[in-house]
């Protein structure tokens, strides 16, 4: 078929402040997004692993797994929202379109995440029951999670493609997938990756905090979380670079000098994973958490000028057109901080002992 | 029309919204009402002292988290999931216009979640002044996310100023916005004791299952009287549209008001029981049976909700087939396909007429209906359409019918829509064959030139109507014809014979007995409202009989001689044939006769838009299924019980109610006139047509059985429309005389209408039905040839005696004497027959054409004259001879 592809985008809706802003929140609260999505996941992975050894030296680590996956599934919906809602706001046409091409799958994540949700609780209530249920549910549970981590991959990638979208006329049906991108498996399992390795993390910086809050370590606590990190993240290497390799060479070039800033980005996340690497067999947990974070940040960073690269040709933040309005950004900053706050002493009450998560 | 659509045929639009809307927002208000509810109780057992309440907040509060946060939480995203793939657009509208107001939400999503599950994993570790303000704070959290979203969501109903200024502001405080939060903060309440009813109905102690399900009741009954006049509120706080829809415009409307209004009762009478002593099993199963009738409670007034704002997503913004009002301009402009993103043809033709029928369909219908799946299913509301019917109903969608949106784009983008819903969904295929009316035997009656003493002139009338054959479900006048003639003494000054004369009439044997096969005379007394016998007419007239002599028009007249398009066998012949036979007193010779073919068709378009087809071989007659939903569509319209009536044996003649001029019938004073209202309402489907629109219920299409029109106009490549002027102008005329006359019911139907003719509707003088008729005189200017083949608008005769069909020359001839009845002006060409509408003027001069055409004054004055005494241009030679 011969179509002006530009014809299909659809025109963006004006936007009440600077792009600036909305980027900024889209990153920032992405970045958050992930942090609860990798741990979620890597929980499931951790929690998965425990269930499929059976009960033994690692049950106290397993249990404390089980009671927080739950809570962790519950912020990272919430977190996912914020994000949600500025890429809409910033990449709406594109999103919307590539949602619409994929849409029996794409609202099949909600089926799929209500199961996941409730999996992972039934896990925690049964946690106790015997018998290989238990592997079923949590298998289930983390099947299905990576059933909606592979299907959000598709539409990220998807809406970054619009010449892709010409297939919707001979397919309306809502059946369509990216599978011939590319870059799809690499970067799937670029996230699957590393919500092992954050999972790891995760697992031994909560048990940090207890020996800090003066609860005395579990003796069952399993192995090192650091253990998953320094593996997985090892793996991320040839799959980074297959991830890389993968993007188009209009992108990619941007990340190999022709982009000072993208070029930036990329070493910044790759000497800060080497750290992480390197602080990670040396068993120094904090620093190495803290540079696993700040690559997550500059990753979250290098995945935005992905997506810009990608929709350069179509589409440039500076084509929106702003119809400003600051009062509202004002009154949502009031109430973040003010709802940041309140969290925040909630947090510091449920300090004390409890029975369990959060 | 900017994002491709999902076309999902079986769960169009609707359903996947409302299954899902449905079923969080009952849980999200009761994730709102109940954070107070569970705050509330435990302070209520700590207070008590009361290790049975606090187990059961404690159970409850597991519940409650299993329930809003993760059905609901999830569900809440799957609202979006899904808006965003049904309706993009305005999903994008709302994003960009409250992204900060959605933003603030999440904070509160984000609040309410840490409160919950705070409250839920330290309802024992955690000191209980700090757990009880926990609590307080997941309900501040709770509210105000229903505070946010409640503003954004009524805004779509109730943009107010925004739609001016795009102030997020204006936006959000819109005039619906604070009866509706107070609203849903009650039946929020009301909902957790609801909820509260289950978990208390599953405590397995009797007595705190019975205290708590009576502390629930109070949580249910309270609210639901609180909330019964903020409903009240929320009602008076609409403007004029949404009003009107929630008051009735919507056919949506009234069952679920119904299922509203009968809930309240329902749930208190529910909650009191539960209040009752009764066994556990009893408490469970009503505790269910509340929940579901809750459930009902939220989805009838969502639904309400949704319903008022019909034709809109947002009001007065984006109408429900996701077309900006803004976008509206350029649709009328370069078409629909042309403005379309998502379309792969910007130009129908032929060959991809359907294809495009189903592009349109895809982006303006599949976003709230299904195709055979169980919501807002267009398979049966189209069934009934022809094709043109559907172009019709298509081009008057959102006019009078205000709760759908009106169809965008060209009539050609129209014409393949149509097509496609009829031919593509419904796999009809429309007939293509043409009705080959045969031709007729007839023989005309013999004329001496030389020795005959008298000319004999007849005609029939009165024009180009339908007539019902199913009396049983209705009728719009009697089924009749009128006859008139003239007998002139030949001479060298001829006379008109007006008296010492017998004129007699009868219709063509196998033709007497019109009973047979019209169901008048069998339901006459609820049509008339009186008993009249068989095969006669409302004037007493039979199918032969003598006719009376009219002193005002100096003609013989037969009125209302009863008369069917069908022989005593069934077969359908719209032109019977009438012998007039006149015996004067004074002559010695053979009575004079002569033979006319009037008109009388059964050809009524209904079935075209009213679905049932033909009942007579496939070319005539109403079927019971057309009858039925003419009446169904009149008593939805008119909020009248028509067809109650029809089928309890009481069928009404439509000018029972709405005056008819023609059949002297006076009507309602109140109501439109017969014409007005049928016109008028008809109008608005069929515009920017020209005499298909006339041919659509009339029997004149060319292609049809009748094929009314067939005079010289014919022949001169004039339409209907020519003499009478496109339907919106002839409808506005008729509309403007009764909005004059202070008829309630003309605004509506005059409001959709645009005028053809001129700039301005009221640039088109009012006129009254069978008065103010087109004027021959207004092209034929002093009886000379026209310069137009158009009638000039407003070029209506001044008063009855001006009308065609009254009208004489200045010896006494009445204009259809000599020129034939009004659709068959001489020379006319009848399809069952040439010259079967010609026979007065072959049988007097051997030609077609009008009588004394080409001088030929000797048919009465037996020598040649000179003199114009008829009409100026009498004596001119016939322009159109064959």
């Amino acid at each position: 078929m011969n179509m002006d592809i530009s014809a299909l985008i659809p025109a963006p809706d004006a936007i009440p402040v600077h792009w600036g802003w909305l980027r900024f929140f889209l990153n920032l609260t992405f970045t958050l997004h992930l942090l609860f999505m990798n741990t979620m996941l890597g929980l499931g992975f951790i929690s998965l692993v425990y269930a499929f050894k059976g009960r033994g030296e690692h049950t106290g680590a397993a249990r404390d797994a089980a009671e927080t996956l739950p809570t962790v599934i519950a912020l990272t919906i919430n977190m996912g929202v914020a994000p949600f809602l500025f890429l809409q706001v910033l990449y709406g046409p594109f999103l919307y379109t590539s949602s619409i091409l994929m849409a029996v799958y794409w609202l099949s994540v909600i089926g799929f995440l209500m199961i996941a949700y409730y999996g992972a609780y039934i896990y925690d209530f049964k946690f106790d029951v015997p018998g290989k249920s238990r592997l079923l549910i949590i298998g289930l549970t983390v099947a299905f999670m990576l059933v909606i981590g592979f299907l959000f991959t598709n539409n990220m990638t998807l809406m970054l493609h619009p010449k892709k979208w010409i297939a919707w006329f001979a397919a309306p049906e809502g059946l369509l997938l990216n599978l011939s991108d590319p870059t799809l498996i690499p970067r799937y399992l670029h996230f699957v990756i590393s919500a092992a390795a954050v999972g790891g993390l995760f697992v031994d910086l909560r048990k940090r905090w207890r020996q800090r809050a003066g609860r005395a370590p579990d003796p069952s606590h399993g192995p090192p979380g650091l253990t998953w990190f320094t593996h997985a993240t090892l793996l991320q290497i040839p799959v980074g670079l297959w991830f890389f390799m993968a993007l188009p060479g209009e992108v990619r070039i941007k990340f190999m000098g022709e982009d000072p800033l993208a070029t930036t980005l990329l070493i910044l996340g790759l000497g800060g994973t080497a750290l992480a690497l390197v602080l990670g067999f040396k068993n120094r947990l904090l620093p190495c958490a803290g540079a696993a974070l700040f690559t997550i940040i500059v990753m979250v960073l290098t995945r935005d000028m992905v997506r810009a690269a990608h929709l350069e040709p179509w589409f440039t933040m500076d084509a929106l057109v702003t119809a400003p309005q600051y009062s509202p950004l004002i009154f949502f900053l009031l109430v973040f901080v003010a709802g940041l706050m309140i969290i925040g002493w909630m947090l510091k009450a449920a300090m004390g002992r409890g029975k369990g998560a959060p | 029309m900017n994002y491709p659509v999902w076309e999902t045929w079986f769960a169009g639009g609707g359903l996947l919204i409302t299954v899902i809307a449905v079923v969080h927002v009952y849980v999200a208000h009761f994730a709102v009402g109940g954070g107070l509810f569970l705050v509330w109780t435990e302070i209520k057992g700590r207070r008590e002292n009361s290790p049975e309440i606090l187990d059961y907040t404690r159970g409850h509060a597991k519940f409650f988290l299993l329930l809003t946060m993760v059905f609901g939480g999830v569900t809440g995203v799957a609202i979006w999931f899904v808006i965003m793939l049904i309706s993009p657009g305005v999903t994008s509208t709302l994003i960009h216009a409250f992204v900060f107001g959605w933003a603030a939400e999440w904070v509160c999503f984000m609040g309410e979640i840490v409160a919950l599950l705070i409250y839920y994993y330290k309802f024992d570790s955690m000191d209980p002044a700090t757990h009880r303000t926990i609590g307080w704070l997941y309900f501040l959290f709770a509210w105000l996310s229903l505070f946010l979203v409640n503003g954004i969501i009524c805004f779509m109903l109730t943009p107010g100023d925004w739609l001016q200024t795009g102030n997020f502001w204006h936006g959000f405080f819109n005039p619906s916005m604070w009866p509706a939060l107070f609203f849903r903060t009650a039946i929020s309440l009301a909902f957790c004791g609801l909820f509260g009813f289950v978990t208390a109905a599953f405590i397995r102690d009797g007595a705190t299952r019975e205290r708590m399900s009576r502390y629930c009741a109070g949580w249910v009954l309270i609210p639901l009287l609180a909330a019964a006049p903020l409903a009240l509120w929320y009602v008076k706080a609409l403007p004029e549209g949404p009003l009107a829809m929630v008051m009735g415009r919507s056919p949506e409307m009234a069952p679920l008001i119904g299922v509203f209004i009968w809930l309240t009762p329902i749930l208190m009478a529910g909650a009191i029981l539960m209040a009752l002593r009764t066994p556990r099993g009893v408490k469970k199963a009503l505790a269910l049976i509340l929940l579901a009738a809750g459930l009902f409670y939220m989805g009838s007034f969502e639904w309400i909700r949704e319903a008022a704002r019909r034709p809109w997503l947002i009001s007065n913004h984006t109408w429900s087939t996701s077309i900006r009002l803004d976008q509206a301009p350029i649709i009328r402009e370069q078409g629909f396909l042309k403005t379309a993103r998502w379309v792969s043809r910007e130009e129908i033709t032929g060959d991809n007429v359907l294809e495009a029928g189903r592009e349109i369909f895809r982006i303006q219908c599949l976003s709230c209906h299904s195709a055979g799946g169980p919501m807002n299913d267009i398979l049966p509301l189209t069934e009934r359409f022809s094709t043109e019917g559907m172009d019709a109903q298509l081009t008057g969608q959102g006019k009078l019918n205000l709760y759908m949106p009106r169809f965008m784009g060209a009539p050609v983008e129209r014409g393949a829509l149509a097509r496609f819903i009829v031919e593509g969904l419904h796999g009809k295929k429309e007939s293509t064959a043409v009705v080959e009316p045969e031709e007729l035997p007839f023989e005309i009656p013999s004329f001496d030139e030389e020795n005959d003493e008298y000319v004999l002139l007849a005609w029939g009338g009165p024009g180009m109507h339908g007539l019902s054959d199913r009396g049983s479900w209705w009728v719009m006048r009697e089924p009749g014809v009128d006859i008139r003639a003239q007998l002139i003494k030949r001479g060298e000054t001829p006379e008109i014979v007006t008296d010492d004369v017998t004129l007699v009439y009868a219709i063509a044997p196998g033709f007497e007995h019109p009973s047979k096969r019209m169901e008048f005379w069998s339901h006459s007394e609820s049509l008339v409202g009186r008993r009249i016998p068989p095969d006669i007419g409302p004037a007493g007239n039979g199918t032969k009989g003598e006719m009376t002599f009219d002193d005002e028009r100096m003609a013989y007249v037969a009125e209302n001689v009863p008369a069917a398009p069908y022989s005593d066998e069934g077969s359908f012949n719209p032109y019977p044939l009438f012998t007039i036979t006149a015996s004067p007193a004074e002559s010695i010779a053979d009575p004079v006769s002569t033979r006319i073919a009037v008109l009388i068709s059964t050809e009524m378009g209904c079935k075209n838009c009213h679905g049932g087809g033909w009942r007579v071989d496939d070319r005539a007659g109403l079927t019971p299924g057309t009858c039925r939903n003419v009446l169904a569509v009149h008593d939805r319209i008119s909020k009248t019980t028509l067809l109650q009536k029809a089928e309890k044996g009481s069928p009404m003649r439509c000018a029972a109610c709405h005056a008819d001029a023609l059949a002297g019938a006076k009507g309602d004073s109140n109501l439109l006139n017969l014409s007005a209202a049928v016109h008028g309402f008809h109008a608005g489907y069929l515009t920017g047509r020209d005499d298909d629109a006339c041919n659509m219920c009339h029997p004149s299409a060319p292609d049809g059985a009748t094929r009314g029109f067939r005079g010289i106009h014919l022949e001169m490549g004039m339409d209907c429309t020519s003499c009478h002027g496109k339907l919106e102008d002839l409808a506005i005329g008729l509309l403007s005389a009764e909005k004059k006359a202070g008829k309630k019911g003309a605004d509506r139907l005059l409001a959709p209408l645009a005028p053809r003719g001129v700039d301005e509707k009221d640039r088109l003088k009012p006129r009254s039905p069978w008065i103010h008729e087109p004027d021959c005189l207004g092209c034929h200017v002093d009886f000379s040839p026209p310069e137009t083949d158009e009638l000039p608008p407003n070029q209506w005769t001044e008063d009855e005696e001006a009308l065609y069909r009254n009208r004489a020359d200045e010896m006494g001839i009445l204009c259809q004497a000599c020129h034939g009845s009004a659709h068959a002006i001489y020379p006319a060409t009848n399809p069952y027959g040439e010259n079967r509408d010609n026979i007065p003027p072959m049988q007097h001069q051997g030609v077609p054409y009008p009588i004394a055409a080409n001088k030929n004054c000797k048919v009465c004055h037996t020598i040649d004259m000179e003199d114009e005494a008829h009409h100026p241009n009498s004596l001119a030679t016939f322009r159109n001879e064959r």
